[in-house]
C-alpha cells in the first residue's frame, strides 16, 4: 500500500478560526497510513497547487486528502490543478472543512473539530483500501456504419466521407433517398425533393470512401465503441466488417389512418403522402381541398405532435392555391405548430395566399359527408362558435410519423434505450444526438420526427460526434466518461468466486455484464468499455464477487465504521 | 485528423450553442477561441432553474460541459470579452477583441466571502450558483469605491485599476452563437410591464422563483412577499405580433407550461392560467409534458390574447381583460401575478449592422448563415428561435461545416 499525503488549508483564517487544525495535525501524526501532512495558508491558487504537487512527489505518497473548501467552491479547482500536475484523479479526496465544518458550525467549535476529524479519517480509510481498475486500450477502427440512407443518413455519410473516413451506408430499400423519394417538394425552401437529394446521392456514388449497401439487413452487431463487429446481408451478399462508430438514421414510417375519417371507404379521403405522390406525377388541378391535422396524433394512443405535419399541410395547401388561385383550401387544425422565425413566416405566407384555417377541438372532430366519394366536411369552428359545412372534392389527412418496427431489434443488438413511443432515446439535455452507448449516435426521424432539412442538419451533427471518436487512434475504457476527466473505474469480477447466478446481468442498464462459459461453469464478465460504474451489479452480487475497485467494499465498510465514531484500525 | 488550415475558429457567444460547437470542433482536433461578453459561460440556460421536458436542473449538465470547455487544451475561453472588429488582411480574417477585466480576478478569488461581508453598500455578490469556477463580482452601480474590499481580500484579487486589454487574433472562421436577449416590452403598454412589480417577464419569474435563487423556490409576490392566489402566464407577449416581433419565439409555450407546473408542485394552492394562441409543443415528450397538469384542475388553458393588463388602482391585484376565443366570452379577471412570455429576440441588433463586423441579418434580426464572409456559420437563437436541444444540434452542424471549410481552403 502506498502512502497518503494530507493537506489542511487554513483558507486565510476562514477554517482555523473555528477548527483547531493543530489538534488535527497531532491526530494525523499517529496515523500510520499517512506519510506526509501539512497545514497551509491556501491551496487553491496556482502557485499553491504547484508547490503541493512537488511536496507530494518528494514524500512518495500516491494518494492525497485535501482538507479545504467544498467541491462547488474551489475544491474542484484544486483537484483539477493536481491532476494537471500528474496526480491521479481518483486518488485525490476532498474534505469540506470550510462550508461543512467551519462555517456552518461556527457556534460549536468542539463538535466542528470532531466532525472535521471524522470526515478526514473517513477519506483516509477510503483511500487506504482503494484499488485501481485496470485500464484497457484498444485501437479505434476508423470506419463508420450508417444505418439508413434517407436525408439524415445521406448527410452524415457525405460529411464523414468528406472528412476522410470510410463509410458503410446501409439501406433497407434499393435506392438512397428515403422519404424524400416519396415526396414532391420540401418545406420551408419549397425545393424539389429530387433535386435536393440528387447532390447527396451523386456524392455517395462518386466518393470511393462511401460503400452503399442496398437491400441491407443487419444480422448482428457485437462489440463496443471503437470496435463494433457487424454482420450484414445485402444485395451483394453476406458480409462482415468492423467499424468504430454506428450512426442510426433509419427514419420512421407514416401512420395510416385506417378507421378514422372513413379513410379507405370514401374514395377521395387520402393521406398527405398520397397527395405528395399525385404532385410527383404532375399538377393537381382541383377546385377545393380540406386538410385535417392531428389525425391519429396528440391523442391517447399517440400522445405526441409529429412536428412535420402542420408545415407539410401548409406547403401542399399553398401549392394547390398556386396551381388554381380559385381553389378553396381549408386547413382544419388543433394548433398550428410552426415555431420559430422561418416556419412562422411560412404560416403567414399560407395566410397571405388565401388558405383558410379553422380550429376544431379533439373532442369534437370534423365529420365526412358523402356515400362513395366525400362531398363535404362538417366541422365545428370553435373560434367562431359555429358549425360549418365545407363542400370539397378532396380531404387530406395529416398523419404522424411512427417509429419503425425494427427499432426494437436494433436497440436490443446495441443495448440502446427506446423512449415510450419507440423512438431512440437521447442523452438529455445537451447531447441530443448521442445515446447511452458510447460510439452510437442517432439522427433524423429515428430519433424524433423531423423535417428533411432538420434531418440533414442532425446527420451532420451526428457525423461530427462520430468523427471526434474515429479521429482518435486509440480509446481507453477509462476515458469514456461523460463528466470531465476520466471515468473513476469499472466493475471487475473475481472469476474464482463467481457462481454465475446472473443477477448482475439482469440489473446492468448498459448491457455490460454478460455470462460467459468458462470450463464447466459460466461466469460473469464485465465489458469495461460499456460499464459506466453505476454499481448496480455490486449491490446485487450475493457474495461480493463483483466490485468497483475504487469503491471497494472494504473501503466503504471502513468509511461507515469511522463515520459512526468507531476507532477502528484500517 | 489533419487539416490544412490551422488557425483557430472564433465562436461568439458562450451559451449552450457556443459550448457545443466549441467541444465538437476541439473534439475533432481544431483550436477554438470562445468569446463571451458576460462573466460566465452557459448563457441563458445558466439562468434557468429547470429544463423541460425532463424537469432536470440545468445546473449539472451545463456545469459538466462548461468544465469540459474550461479544461480542454484546444479551447481558449475569453469571458468579459467582446469582438470589436473583424477584418480581412491579406485574405485572412483577423479579430480584434477587447477584454474588460473584472474587478475581482476569478483565478485569485478563493471564494471566502470576506469582501462581501465587509462591503458597506452590499455591492458584492457571488457570480451565481451555477458557475465554475465560482467567484464574487462587484455591482458597479452600487459600489461607492470605498476600497474596504481591497484591504480585506487575502489574495489581492480585487483591483479597481485594471484596464481594458485589446488583442488581435488570426482566425479561420467565425461561428455566431450569440443567443437571445429580452426585448423591451414597454413600447406595448397594454402588457403593463413596469406598472406593477408583480408583472414580470418569464426570465425574471424564473430567477425570482428559482430553487437556487433568492427565494429558494418559494412562489411569492414581488410587491409584498405574500403568496399569490393566482398567476397568469401570457404567451406571445410581443411575439407573433407585427408591431414588435413577427415570428414565434419557439421556446415560450413549453417554458410557461414548465413554470406553471413548478408553481403547482411547490404550492398547489396557487391557480395558474395560461393565455395562449397556439400551444406549440413540437419535440420529444413536449405534448405529454404539457398535458401532465395543464388542462387539469389547477392549470387552466385559455386561448386568447389579453387586450389589456393593468394594476387595479388602490387595490392589490392586476386586472386582465381578454376574450376567451374558444367560448367567445369577453371577461375581466383579477390576478395576483402576471408572467409575460415571448419577448425574446436575437441579441444581434439590426442597428449593429452599420458596424463593419456585423453578420448579415434577416428582417427578423437572425443571422443568415452563408450570406457573406463573416456570417458563414451560425447556431442557436442567433440563427433561429430554438430550444436547448435544437441549439446544440445546430451547433454540431455549424462546427462540422467550419471543419469542412478548413479542408477546402
Amino acid at each position: 500500500m502506498s502512502g497518503i499525503a494530507v493537506f489542511l488549508c487554513r483558507c486565510f483564517g476562514e477554517i482555523n478560526r473555528v477548527i483547531d487544525l493543530d489538534s488535527l495535525q497531532k491526530k494525523l501524526e499517529q496515523d500510520h497510513s499517512v506519510v506526509f501532512f501539512d497545514v497551509v495558508e491556501s491551496i487553491c491558487l496556482a502557485d499553491d497547487i504547484k508547490e503541493a504537487a512537488s511536496r507530494i512527489r518528494k514524500s512518495g505518497a500516491e494518494k492525497i486528502v485535501i482538507g479545504g473548501c467544498s467541491h462547488l467552491a474551489r475544491g474542484t479547482v484544486v483537484i483539477d490543478g493536481l491532476v494537471r500536475e500528474g496526480m491521479k484523479r481518483s486518488a485525490i479526496r476532498l474534505v469540506d472543512l470550510r462550508e461543512a465544518c467551519a462555517w456552518i458550525h461556527a457556534d460549536d467549535p468542539a463538535n466542528a473539530v470532531q466532525k472535521a476529524w471524522d470526515l478526514i479519517r473517513m477519506e483516509i480509510a477510503a483511500l487506504y483500501h482503494r484499488r485501481e481498475s485496470d485500464n484497457v486500450t484498444i485501437s479505434v477502427c476508423p470506419e463508420v456504419m450508417i444505418v439508413g440512407a434517407g436525408p439524415a443518413g445521406l448527410s452524415a455519410a457525405r460529411t464523414l466521407g468528406r472528412l476522410g473516413f470510410k463509410v458503410h451506408l446501409l439501406e433497407r430499400g434499393s435506392n438512397p433517398g428515403g422519404m424524400l423519394n416519396l415526396i414532391s417538394h420540401v418545406y420551408p425552401s419549397d425545393e424539389k425533393a429530387q433535386e435536393k437529394i440528387k447532390l447527396y446521392v451523386h456524392e455517395v456514388e462518386k466518393n470511393p470512401l462511401i460503400h452503399f449497401y442496398p437491400k441491407a439487413k443487419i444480422k448482428s452487431i457485437t462489440g463496443f465503441t471503437g470496435d463494433f463487429k457487424v454482420q450484414v446481408s445485402s444485395a451483394a451478399g453476406e458480409e462482415m466488417f468492423r467499424v468504430g462508430a454506428v450512426i442510426l438514421a433509419s427514419g420512421a414510417r407514416v401512420w395510416l389512418p385506417h378507421g378514422l375519417y372513413r379513410y379507405g371507404k370514401l374514395k377521395n379521403v387520402i393521406t398527405q403522402m398520397e397527395v405528395e405522390r399525385q404532385f410527383l406525377k404532375g399538377p393537381l388541378t382541383i377546385t377545393s381541398a380540406v386538410f385535417i391535422q392531428c389525425v391519429g396524433a396528440r391523442n391517447n394512443e399517440r400522445p405526441y405532435c409529429a412536428t412535420m405535419c402542420c408545415p407539410s399541410s401548409l406547403k401542399n395547401a399553398v401549392r394547390i392555391r398556386d396551381e388554381n388561385p380559385d381553389a378553396r383550401v381549408f386547413i382544419l387544425h388543433r394548433d398550428i405548430m410552426t415555431p420559430g422565425s422561418t416556419l412562422e413566416a411560412y404560416y403567414r405566407n399560407a395566410l397571405a395566399k388565401g388558405v383558410q384555417f379553422i380550429r376544431f377541438e379533439e373532442t369534437n372532430s370534423p365529420e365526412m359527408l358523402g356515400d362513395e366519394r366525400v362531398e363535404g366536411v362538417d366541422v365545428y369552428d370553435v373560434i367562431n362558435g359555429i358549425k360549418i359545412k365545407l363542400d370539397t372534392d378532396l380531404v387530406v389527412l395529416s398523419t404522424p410519423l411512427v417509429p419503425n418496427d425494427d427499432n426494437v431489434k436494433l436497440a436490443g443488438m446495441l443495448g440502446l434505450q427506446l423512449d415510450r413511443y419507440g423512438f431512440f432515446s437521447e442523452i438529455y439535455p445537451l447531447h441530443p444526438l448521442e445515446t447511452r452507448v458510447d460510439g452510437v449516435f442517432i439522427c433524423g426521424s429515428a430519433r424524433w420526427p423531423v423535417s428533411s432539412d432538420h434531418a440533414m442538419m442532425q446527420g451532420e451533427g451526428a457525423a461530427v460526434k462520430a468523427a471526434a471518436l474515429l479521429g482518435r487512434e486509440t480509446v481507453s475504457a477509462l476515458s469514456l466518461s461523460r463528466i470531465p476527466g476520466e471515468k473513476f473505474g469499472h466493475a471487475s469480477v473475481n472469476a474464482e468466486t463467481c457462481t454465475g447466478c446472473g443477477n448482475c446481468v439482469a440489473v446492468c442498464p448498459f448491457d455490460a455484464c454478460r455470462l460467459q462459459k468458462m470450463g464447466r461453469k459460466s461466469i460473469s464478465r464485465v465489458n469495461k468499455f460499456r460499464c459506466k460504474a453505476c454499481g448496480n451489479c455490486v449491490s446485487v452480487c450475493p457474495n461480493g464477487t463483483v466490485q468497483l475497485p475504487e469503491h471497494d467494499y472494504r473501503a466503504v465498510g471502513a468509511m461507515i465504521k469511522r463515520a459512526f465514531g468507531e476507532e477502528s484500525a484500517l | 485528423m489533419k487539416s490544412e488550415s490551422s488557425a483557430p475558429v472564433l465562436i461568439i457567444g458562450g451559451g449552450v450553442a457556443g459550448i457545443g460547437a466549441a467541444l465538437d470542433l476541439a473534439g475533432c482536433g481544431h483550436a477554438v477561441h470562445l468569446i463571451e461578453r458576460g462573466h460566465i459561460l452557459g448563457g441563458q440556460v445558466a439562468k434557468l432553474d429547470k429544463l423541460y421536458p425532463t424537469d432536470h436542473c440545468a445546473f449539472c449538465p451545463l456545469w459538466t460541459d462548461i468544465k469540459k470547455v474550461r479544461e480542454h487544451p484546444l479551447i481558449a475561453v475569453h469571458t468579459f470579452t467582446e469582438v470589436k472588429e473583424l477584418k480581412r488582411i491579406d485574405d485572412r480574417l483577423h479579430a480584434v477583441m477587447v477584454r474588460k477585466p473584472p474587478v475581482i480576478d476569478e483565478n485569485l478569488c478563493v471564494f471566502c466571502g470576506k469582501c462581501a461581508a465587509e462591503c458597506p453598500e452590499g455591492a458584492i455578490q457571488t457570480t451565481g450558483d451555477h458557475v465554475y469556477p465560482p467567484s464574487y463580482r462587484i455591482d458597479q452601480d452600487v459600489c461607492n469605491r470605498c476600497g474596504m474590499c481591497t484591504k480585506t481580500c487575502p489574495t489581492a484579487a480585487i483591483d479597481f485599476q485594471r484596464s481594458e486589454e485589446t488583442s488581435e487574433l488570426l482566425i479561420d472562421d467565425v461561428i455566431w452563437a450569440s443567443g437571445f436577449t429580452e426585448v423591451d416590452l414597454t413600447p406595448l403598454p397594454e402588457f403593463g410591464l413596469g406598472t406593477n412589480p408583480d408583472i414580470m417577464t418569464a426570465m425574471e419569474f424564473e430567477e425570482w422563483t428559482a430553487e437556487a435563487g433568492i427565494n429558494r423556490g418559494a412562489i411569492i409576490k414581488k410587491s409584498n412577499q405574500s403568496v399569490p392566489r393566482n398567476i397568469a402566464f401570457i404567451q406571445c407577449a410581443g411575439a407573433r405580433d407585427q408591431r414588435m416581433l413577427p415570428y414565434c419565439s419557439a421556446v415560450c409555450c413549453m417554458h410557461a407550461v414548465k413554470q406553471a407546473q413548478w408553481v403547482q408542485r411547490r404550492n398547489p394552492a396557487i391557480q395558474c392560467v395560461v393565455f395562449y394562441t397556439d400551444l406549440r409543443t413540437v419535440g420529444r415528450d413536449y405534448y405529454e409534458y404539457s398535458l401532465r397538469d395543464v388542462g387539469g384542475s389547477r392549470v387552466r388553458l385559455i386561448r386568447g390574447r389579453p387586450s389589456l393588463i393593468y394594476p387595479i388602482p388602490q387595490k392589490n391585484g392586476i386586472a386582465i381583460k381578454f376574450e376567451n376565443t374558444m367560448t367567445q366570452k369577453r371577461e375581466i379577471w383579477k390576478f395576483d401575478m402576471v408572467v409575460l412570455n415571448g419577448n425574446i429576440g436575437s441579441s444581434l441588433k439590426k442597428t449593429d449592422q452599420e458596424k463593419h463586423f456585423s453578420p448579415a441579418l434577416s428582417g427578423d434580426g437572425f443571422v443568415m448563415p452563408g450570406s457573406d464572409d463573416i456570417s458563414r456559420f451560425a447556431c442557436g437563437f442567433s440563427m433561429e428561435p430554438s430550444d436547448v436541444a435544437e441549439s446544440v444540434i445546430q451547433a454540431s452542424s455549424a462546427a462540422v461545416k467550419a471543419i469542412l471549410a478548413k479542408r477546402i481552403k
